[in-house]
């Protein structure tokens, strides 16, 4: 029998540990409940303004709009992908993962493969559901978009993926910081203190630095044409994968360095 | 076998294992001594390829750790009791660590089965108790079957019966000629289970042999009582022993055989109404090697 663990078994490994733990179901479960939930109170909530608040017709995103729950889900997926990590060291379980598989790189590999499968599921159904549902509340008395509109289709499948690589920095977070606190805290820094202390610099440097942070990323990703100084979806998609990616990268070094 | 040569461990500036040279052989069960602090936990870490050696390395069937191509299957290990997520079943847990090794999940069962816990296969293992999670623990070490065994003060927690238990499980691994290191910072403890046994102390090698050879090594003493106990106190300190007075009128007397002691009497006229040779027990040599090398004395002893 070959027995040499290869990243196929180990990934299965993740995903038995993944899925055997009420924390991801939680999660999961969280993610959708926020997006869907958010996006029908959002979108209700317009549906019977609209008439009496003529001055928000303006520039209307009907697809933006009905993906606001992504603002509240985001916190959620970094939250699961962080624990995956978290959690390890806090029970001490890391030691057993590590002893099973000493080439620390495919852990940390098979770990971000099942997140990003995960998330990449949950994501995307969570904001075709919440598009339909959203443009199915403004029928009638708020305009509406269709996904057989190819930007219309980018936004939304982008929000999910928005959401993804959120999960993906929450990930390498756990790994760079091995503590649950320490990562939310970080976490939330990144995503709502970054464009609050931006907002208090000269309007030139706003419109330079605030294009970077990740929530302006994924109002670029979201959106069918991008917010004023803002990067366009495609590249906003690039500038957040990259982070993602060199965080991991980090998180990857820092594993097979220290000491477990 | 398990080798290490010239192992040296640093953290920042706490030296944990400085040069430690260590063969541990197969068949045997070796106690791993040491009071709290002497770097046994270190030593096995390094063994098991969780903490990177300052110098020095630490191999295993002649390969580093992480150059074993199916870990689980060579090296078992039980490093801290319920190091495991609570949320999750004992059985998902070993079913997760099998998965990684590609050992078939009925091998998971079999391992419940010889821990004696199939009953709470299912249960999450924040609802067990420290002794059944160090059961589960043993599983998890067993579950590849390996040759070499590694257990990090494993009766930490269990109850009479399930230390009567783990010994008897270490001997019969042995006796599967398995290699099986089993550290403790309580003698009394290997003295009854281990056959070899090495103690170190602030992360040196004290000394290692034999149960038998360590306490046939210890100087034992010999327990005198006459009819004059300053004569015989004065005559047995010329003859170059250390006296000591032991209780109801008894010397201890170091230094000398109870033969030579019986003469020392003789010659001097003093009648004895016992003499008794004294072994050290293991115990009392452990305290005696590891007097100087406790990082946390009492102060007192």
């Amino acid at each position: 029998m070959s027995a040499h663990p290869t990243l196929a078994s180990v990934i299965r490994s993740e995903w038995i540990k993944f899925r055997s733990v009420r924390s991801s179901i939680l999660g999961v479960a969280i993610t959708f409940v926020l997006t869907i939930g958010i996006g029908a109170i959002i979108t209700a909530s317009i549906r019977t303004h609209w008439t009496s608040h003529p001055e928000a017709h303006i520039g209307f995103d009907p697809v933006t709009t009905s993906l606001g729950g992504t603002l509240f889900a985001q916190f959620a997926v970094g939250v699961i992908g962080a624990l995956i990590v978290t959690s390890e060291y806090s029970t001490g379980s890391i030691r057993a993962t590590l002893a099973a598989t000493p080439r620390r790189v495919e852990v940390a590999l098979a770990k971000l493969a099942v997140l990003v499968v995960s998330l990449v599921l949950v994501s995307e159904a969570a904001v075709l559901i919440t598009f339909l549902m959203g443009q199915a509340i403004y029928s009638g008395v708020v305009p509406t978009a269709s996904l057989s509109n190819s930007s219309v289709l980018r936004a939304v499948l982008f929000g999910g993926l928005y959401l993804t690589l959120l999960g993906v920095v929450g990930m390498a977070l756990g790994w760079l910081l091995r503590q649950s606190a320490a990562c939310i805290s970080v976490f939330t820094s990144l995503i709502l203190v970054l464009p609050i202390v931006t907002f208090l610099l000269p309007s030139s440097w706003q419109n330079a630095i605030s294009r970077f942070e990740p929530s302006t990323l994924g109002q670029s990703m979201e959106s069918v044409s991008p917010p004023a100084h803002a990067f366009s979806a495609g590249t906003a998609l690039l500038v957040l994968s990259l982070y993602a990616v060199v965080l991991m990268v980090a998180a990857v070094t820092v594993l097979t360095r220290r000491d477990a | 076998m398990i080798a290490i040569e010239h192992l040296t461990k640093r953290y920042r500036k706490t030296v944990a294992v400085d040069d430690l040279d260590l063969v541990i052989q197969p068949g045997v069960v070796t106690g791993f001594l040491g009071p709290n602090g002497s770097g046994k936990s270190t030593t096995m870490r390094v063994i098991m390829g969780l903490d990177r050696p300052t110098r020095g390395r630490a191999t295993v069937n002649g390969r580093t750790y992480h150059d074993l191509r199916d870990p689980l299957r060579e090296v078992g290990a039980l490093l801290e009791a319920k190091a495991i997520n609570p949320g999750r079943s004992a059985r998902n847990h070993l079913r997760a660590l099998a998965a990684s090794n590609k050992i078939p999940f009925s091998r998971v069962d079999e391992v419940l089965e010889f821990v004696g816990l199939t009953s709470v296969a299912t249960k999450r293992v924040g609802t067990f108790s420290l002794g059944m999670g160090q059961r589960l623990g043993i599983a998890a070490a067993l579950l590849g079957d390996p040759g070499i065994l590694l257990f990090d003060e494993p009766v930490n927690g269990l109850d009479p019966e399930g230390i009567r238990w783990i010994r008897d499980l270490f001997r019969s691994l042995a006796l599967e000629g398995r290699t099986v290191f089993v550290s403790s910072h309580l003698m009394s403890e290997m003295a009854v289970t281990a056959d070899q046994i090495i103690v170190i102390g602030k992360g040196h090698l004290i000394t290692q042999g034999s149960v038998g050879d360590l306490t046939a090594a210890a100087k034992g003493s010999v327990v005198v009582r006459g009819n004059d106990r300053e004569r015989l106190e004065r005559v047995l300190s010329a003859g170059g022993a250390t006296v000591e007075v032991a209780n109801d009128d008894a010397l201890r007397v170091g230094g000398l055989t109870a033969e030579a002691v019986g003469q020392l009497a003789f010659d001097h006229g003093v009648v004895l109404f016992e003499l008794t040779p004294e072994r050290a027990s293991l115990e009392e040599v452990y305290m005696a090697l590891t007097s100087g090398s406790v990082e946390y004395g009492s102060g007192a002893s």
